[in-house]
């Protein structure tokens, strides 16, 4: 019975495969580019991530959909811990324009990443 | 064959009990949440790149079902900083400290119970088992709740050729396939599958529309993930 279960749900699988349904959000590389980074952490892998995450933000507005949640929170992320504070606050905020439900969270990161600093 | 493939999968899921979304989690249509906060999985799995492969991989998925999911790196960073690396030592935080912290409406607890390899010669497999609970921050009992088992083959071909010549290709076809397979698809289709059972959040154009829709009946059961601990 357990073999026959894993034969059909390999089955469903090869069937949904070939018909994948048009998602909400647009994710590109993340997936690939993020574990790659975080196998092996340099600054070649990291280059890569940060361009599959400005990729997703480009391809999603050519696709009319939204930028995924947590896209322009990572990529600011990443952006201030390289230094370059106020591009990366730009992305932050943009999180909080398009998903409002983040502000608690951003705001507390940004007091954490700016420590000191009076909003 | 496709029909006969599609019979016997239409046959099967008729076997199993299925229940509405509506009735398998009402409290997710009377709660709502809207935003998730992802916790690092438990490990039960003897793979260490496990949790890796789960990390990167479930908010394409989750983000899809409809849900503002917090960006795991971050999150995964600032639990580091306050010392709750170890999943373990997280699931005795009460879910209400989540909604403190975070503003997150709901915390998704997850166990991958198995992520095997085998391979056998001339035929090889990768087999995910993941178990999930999503748990309020208002009131900290369990929203919804899943768990579910994939199965792909690595099995590789034998280039045409029969008799003894054609095994022997599929052997070291097998063996290349089943070393150097991208696990990233795998990790996404076994979350992918999962989320499809839970009801659909404000992001997705079904929100709201999908209560009917049924789905296969899974009891919680603490004794099977106890079991793979071994």
């Amino acid at each position: 019975m357990k073999t026959t279960i894993k034969f059909v749900s390999l089955l469903v699988i090869i069937l949904f495969i070939g018909c994948k349904p048009e998602t909400q959000f647009f994710w590109g590389n993340y997936s690939k580019t993020l574990y790659d980074y975080k196998k092996n952490p340099d600054d070649k892998t990291l280059a890569e991530h940060k361009k599959s995450l400005t990729e997703i933000i480009l391809q999603s507005s050519k696709k009319h959909k939204p930028v995924p949640p947590g896209v322009y929170a990572e990529l600011g992320y990443l952006t201030v811990r390289e230094g370059n504070e106020t591009e990366g606050n730009e992305y932050f905020k943009k999180e909080m324009l398009y998903y409002p439900e983040s502000k608690v969270f951003i705001e507390k990161l940004l007091n954490e990443l700016h420590p000191g600093e009076s909003k | 064959m496709k029909y006969f493939i599609a019979l016997i999968v239409i046959a099967l899921a008729g076997c199993n009990p299925s229940v509405t979304k509506e009735e398998f989690s009402p409290e997710m249509y009377k709660e709502h949440p809207l935003s998730i906060l992802v916790l690092p999985p438990i490990n039960r799995s003897t793979a260490a790149d496990a949790k890796d492969y789960y990390l990167t991989t479930v908010a394409e998925p989750l983000t899809n079902t409809g849900y503002y999911v917090f960006p795991i790196e971050i999150v995964t960073d600032i639990l580091k900083q306050e010392g709750l690396s170890d999943t373990e030592s997280m699931v005795n935080v009460p879910p209400q400290k989540f909604r403190e912290f975070f503003d997150a409406d709901a915390v998704l607890y997850v166990s991958i119970l198995k992520w095997n390899t085998s391979y056998l010669i001339t035929s090889g497999s990768v087999t995910v088992q993941l178990e999930c609970e999503l748990k309020s921050t208002r009131t900290g009992s369990t929203l919804w709740y899943y768990n579910d088992e994939i199965s792909v083959s690595t099995t590789g071909d034998n280039g045409g050729a029969g008799g003894w010549a054609g095994l022997l290709i599929q052997a070291a076809t097998t063996a290349l396939k089943t070393a150097t397979t991208d696990y990233v698809p795998i990790a996404k289709d076994v979350n992918t599958k999962l989320f499809l059972a839970m009801p659909f959040g404000k992001y997705n154009k079904e929100y709201n529309l999908d209560m009917k829709k049924r789905i296969e009946l899974k009891k919680k059961s603490t004794a099977e993930v106890n079991s793979s601990k071994k």
